[in-house]
């Protein structure tokens, strides 16, 4: 019963960063229906922006870390006015291509600026581990779960009751209707991506501050794929549970089924589970059912 | 107020819609425009509400001018702010997946005054049914709901000019005559109506004056009054003129009969 | 008339001179390779230590008795497939009798070459791989004659440890031991033969734990560990500057805090003392060559000749890139690479001195060179000689980390190195 509290727990508090990795695609894809699959070199581009204010310039934690969101932010703008905005209204999956390609230029970028070796990382957060007997939670990934899920809040609350959050929804679900009402659709466009960017990042500080940054760290930002499509591509309650599942999952196959000589199988067994939700729902566990009337 | 004149639209940069329109909006009237499927009508408001290049179109010739300067190639939203012209594609513009009033303060996202409280509530007395759905997904609205909604909507923007695209598409006869009293209401309280529709004889019945549209030009113009007399639009838009068309022979003689072609 | 048979003369002449140069004189050819691009990342102090070391050789060193070593170096980009297509297009290009070596840093590449370097073109091939597949006991000098490691193997250092650990443990009963390899081909290299050497010497590995480079997380590998009540941990198959590493050590540091941590070469050295901090400190760990660049580089022991030399070499002749920071653009972020790249050469030139020596500067003298072989490398391993009977060079040395933490600006910054706690160990001559 320890072990599985134990590893319930941290999954659960790694899942809330996966979450967080599959809000920042689920609000594109809304907006835009397009996947983007250059989440890990934005995840790494993030990262590295905080890194400087915070590591380079040595501004206080509670300085940089906005600062480095808001450049994260304009970086994903920036992506956006030049790679995504000139496809605005063709098929989705060109997009979705055109992100494909941009992950790799970006990964070029952030090798040529940063290197490729790796770059300690120690946000020095106050040490609140929790150790109750057998069980023992750390610190950092403590601080990982609380500050995806306060992002995660501080999003919907965006999307839910602001206005701004209005004109992206309705932005998402038709651009055409959106303009049409006066909602300037590119420009909302251009605010999901740099909010998207942003959730990157943070999801990037906190798994960079469980171990170190460097371009490698890419490959993190995959764990978005299982939890979008285990939670259900459009669905932001899908990410957070598809977050948590896949957090779960594999602190689970690490505790229980690894040590019975499966070793490796914490990596597939997300994809596991994806395949059996998928069979079940291929809309994904929250996926919207489409409202068609005709 | 606004004059169209010689406009020429392609899709693709290939695919040639608007051959050559050119027609005037006079303020303060109900601007008629019929015509067949693939006649360009839509294509005419997308290009004067600004949104052509949205659906890949472009203008290659002629202009639109409001009030005598150009208004080709400025943005949706800015034509929107100021000029006040407001676009209800076709196909209930609406937001489904948000709730009714979420529908109408998302178009009123272009507004940053106090009244846009007030004027939701104004919207509900005009539609008292909307009030009644105000935290329902417009979605699950029925079809004459969401027209109504598109229509408030509409208004939430505050508009001058109202540009409508087939609002009666799909509706029953009776929602589609309280419609159109509706746009006949709006259009006595100030707002100049430009009304896309192939429900020509309802149209016709609230308009002021009319053109029809085909294969992307102009090729009648008059009041309501004189295109509801017109023989060939009765025969063709209205349905109601001689009934003797028996065979397909028959149907291409009318053909040949359309004096403008 | 004149004229023309003067052109003729001319002619015939130059031609001549042109073929007779490349007839008389043979040179001496090698090839080495480097992974200095790549997924690993940019790695190019590699090539700038066997440059550097090159150079060195041909003009001050002496060459090979004199004559010049015509040497090419090409990046293998950490793709196997590259090396090998490089060295076939060498072997296509450069004919038997004057290519005489060739040198590689990758197991991926030298599986595909199995036959086509021992049995074709039976040329001496030296390798930076510490594979036990190919070195070890079920490969080694009689299946795989022309292949030469210049470290020992990876089975050897995990033996090392165990053995170290079972000497050092002061518990009672048998010491508890947890494995955690990458699931590479790297990772499990040595793995069946550590196990099989702790059975015999009475050690429990009581866990076995595969944590992948992909890692966000080592909490639950760490708990096993817990659970397991292991009182030490080795950790091999890891890049010491890779995202898992740090994480890995970072969580071990607070969850495992009586288990001693230790590790194979790749993770003895200078980039965790960077990337994890104190969470490395008291780690102990094989390493196969002398510790070379300690945090910060001015505090490195320059005791051991090799060491000395190397620094001397980078500082000399690349000086901006010696004393750039480790976060900045073209610096040399790890001695290590530096002196890799600058052994390689020594190695060539003894190698090939010693052939010229015995009168044979063929492929089979230069093997014959490599087989007698007994050297101190420039005093690398304390002044102790080895052999190169078992086709690697056998020296081990077991390190501890010493880290601390330092104010430098009002920012902590890790100082410190990893400092031998035994002599170097010669593993051919171990008694197991």
């Amino acid at each position: 019963m320890v072990d599985f509290t134990q590893a319930l727990g941290a999954g659960t508090l790694v899942g809330l960063v996966y979450a967080l990795l599959g809000l920042s695609i689920v609000i594109i894809y809304r907006a835009s229906e397009a996947f983007n699959f250059a989440i890990g070199e934005f995840l790494v581009i993030g990262s590295f922006l905080f890194y400087i204010f915070f590591f380079d310039l040595r501004i206080p934690l509670l300085v940089a870390l906005p600062l480095g969101l808001l450049a994260a932010g304009l970086v994903g703008a920036l992506v956006e006015r030049f790679a995504i905005k000139p496809l605005l209204g063709r098929s989705p999956l060109s997009m979705t291509i055109i992100t494909l390609g941009l992950g790799f230029f970006l990964r070029g970028c952030v090798q040529l600026i940063f290197g490729s070796h790796s770059y300690s990382f120690f946000l020095e957060l106050p040490d609140i581990t929790q150790e109750f007997g057998d069980l023992l939670f750390l610190s950092d990934p403590i601080w990982a779960g609380i500050l995806s899920l306060s992002t995660f809040g501080l999003i919907l609350f965006l999307l839910f009751r602001t206005r701004w959050g209005l004109a992206i929804r309705a932005t998402s679900e038709n651009q055409a209707k959106a303009m049409a009402f006066g909602i300037d659709a590119r420009f909302i466009l251009l605010i999901v991506w740099a909010i998207s960017s942003a959730c990157i990042a943070v999801a990037g500080i906190m798994i960079s501050n469980f171990g170190a940054l460097s371009s490698m760290s890419s490959i993190v930002g995959l764990r978005a794929i299982p939890v979008v499509l285990i939670g259900g591509m459009d669905s932001i309650v899908g990410a957070l549970v598809g977050g948590i599942i896949v957090g779960v999952c594999e602190s689970l196959a690490g505790a229980y089924i690894e040590p019975m000589g499966l070793v490796g199988f914490k990596e597939v067994a997300p994809y596991l589970l994806l395949l059996i939700v998928l069979l079940i729902r291929p809309y994904g566990l929250f996926g919207q059912i489409r409202i068609e009337r005709v | 107020m606004l004059s169209i004149e010689n406009l020429r639209v392609v899709y693709h940069d290939v695919i040639s819609v608007l051959n050559g329109i050119s027609l005037t909006l006079n303020e303060k009237e109900i601007l008629i425009i019929i015509g067949a499927n693939g006649a360009g009508k839509t294509t005419l408001l997308r290009s004067v509400a600004g949104m052509i290049d949205f659906y890949d179109g472009s203008i290659i010739d002629g202009d639109i001018k409001m009030n005598g300067a150009s208004i080709k190639g400025l943005d949706a939203t800015d034509i929107m702010k100021r000029f006040g012209l407001t676009y209800v594609i076709e196909d209930r513009p609406v937001f489904w997946y948000l709730t009714i009033e979420e529908n109408l303060g998302a178009a009123s996202f272009s507004r940053w005054d106090k009244q846009v409280k007030a004027d939701i509530e104004g919207i509900y007395s005009l539609f008292p049914v909307l009030e009644k759905l105000r935290h329902r997904k417009a979605g699950y609205a029925s079809g004459g709901e969401q027209q109504m909604l598109a229509i408030g909507m509409a208004l939430m923007t505050r508009p001058k000019i109202l540009l409508l695209d087939e609002p009666s598409l799909g509706l029953a006869p009776l929602i589609t005559e309280e419609l159109f009293s509706t746009i006949e209401g709006l259009n006595q309280s100030g707002i100049t109506i430009v009304l896309v529709e192939q429900n020509a004889h309802a149209a016709l019945d609230i308009g002021t004056r009319g053109y029809v549209m085909e294969t992307g030009r102009i090729v009648l113009d008059g009041s309501s009054r004189e295109l509801l007399e017109n023989e060939d639009v009765r025969e063709f838009y209205l349905g109601s003129g001689k009934r003797e068309r028996k065979s397909y022979k028959d149907a291409k003689r009318y053909k040949r009969r359309k004096r403008w072609l | 008339m004149k004229q023309r048979a003067f052109f003729v003369l001319v002619c015939v002449l130059s031609l001549f001179l042109l073929f007779s140069g490349p007839l008389s004189a043979k040179e001496i050819k090698t090839l080495s390779q480097f992974p200095m691009s790549g997924p690993v990342g940019s790695l190019p102090e590699f090539g700038w230590g066997f440059i550097d070391g090159m150079n060195w050789v041909n003009n001050e060193g002496g060459g090979v008795n004199g004559k010049k070593i015509k040497w090419f170096l090409e990046d293998f980009r950490y793709d196997p497939t590259v090396e090998v297509a490089t060295f076939n297009k060498y072997c296509a290009e450069h004919t038997p009798d004057e290519f005489l070596m060739a040198t590689g840093y990758i197991t991926g590449g030298l599986k595909p070459l199995i036959d086509k370097v021992n049995k074709e073109e039976k040329i001496p091939w030296l390798d930076g791989s510490y594979s036990t597949e190919i070195f070890g006991d079920d490969g080694g000098p009689s299946k795989y004659p022309y292949y030469y490691s210049l470290g020992a193997t990876y089975g050897a250092q995990l033996k090392i440890l165990l053995k170290w650990i079972k000497e050092n443990d002061k518990g009672k009963g048998n010491p508890k031991v947890a494995l955690v390899y990458s699931p590479t081909a790297w990772g499990r290299d040595g793995i069946p033969e550590a196990k099989a050497y702790a059975k015999k010497k009475g050690i429990d590995i009581v866990a076995e734990i595969e944590y992948p480079y992909s890692a966000t997380s080592a909490t639950s590998e760490c708990m096993e560990i817990r659970k397991a009540k292991a009182q030490y941990v080795i950790y091999h198959g890891y890049s010491g500057a890779s995202g898992c590493t740090a994480i890995f050590f970072k969580t071990a540091k607070q969850v495992l805090k009586d288990v001693q941590l230790t590790g194979t070469h790749y993770t003895t050295g200078r980039m965790p003392i960077l990337v994890c901090q104190d969470a490395y400190d008291g780690y102990v760990g094989v390493a196969t060559r002398p510790f070379v660049d300690a945090v910060p580089r001015a505090k490195t022991p320059m005791d051991n000749p090799m060491v000395k030399m190397a620094h001397e070499f980078a500082k000399k002749n690349r000086s901006s890139e010696y004393q750039k920071g480790i976060q900045e653009k073209d610096a040399i972020k790890d001695m290590f690479l530096y002196m890799e790249g600058l052994t390689y050469a020594l190695m060539l030139q003894k190698v090939l001195t010693d052939a010229d020596k015995a009168g044979d500067l063929s492929r089979e003298g230069v093997k014959k060179a490599l087989d007698k072989m007994v050297w101190d490398f420039n005093g690398m391993f304390g002044g102790k000689k080895f052999s190169y009977k078992s086709h690697t060079i056998p020296m081990l040395q077991i390190f501890k980390a010493k880290v601390n933490m330092v104010d430098v600006e009002g920012k902590k910054v890790p100082t410190g190195a990893v400092v031998p706690i035994t002599d170097w160990i010669n593993v051919d001559e171990v008694k197991w």
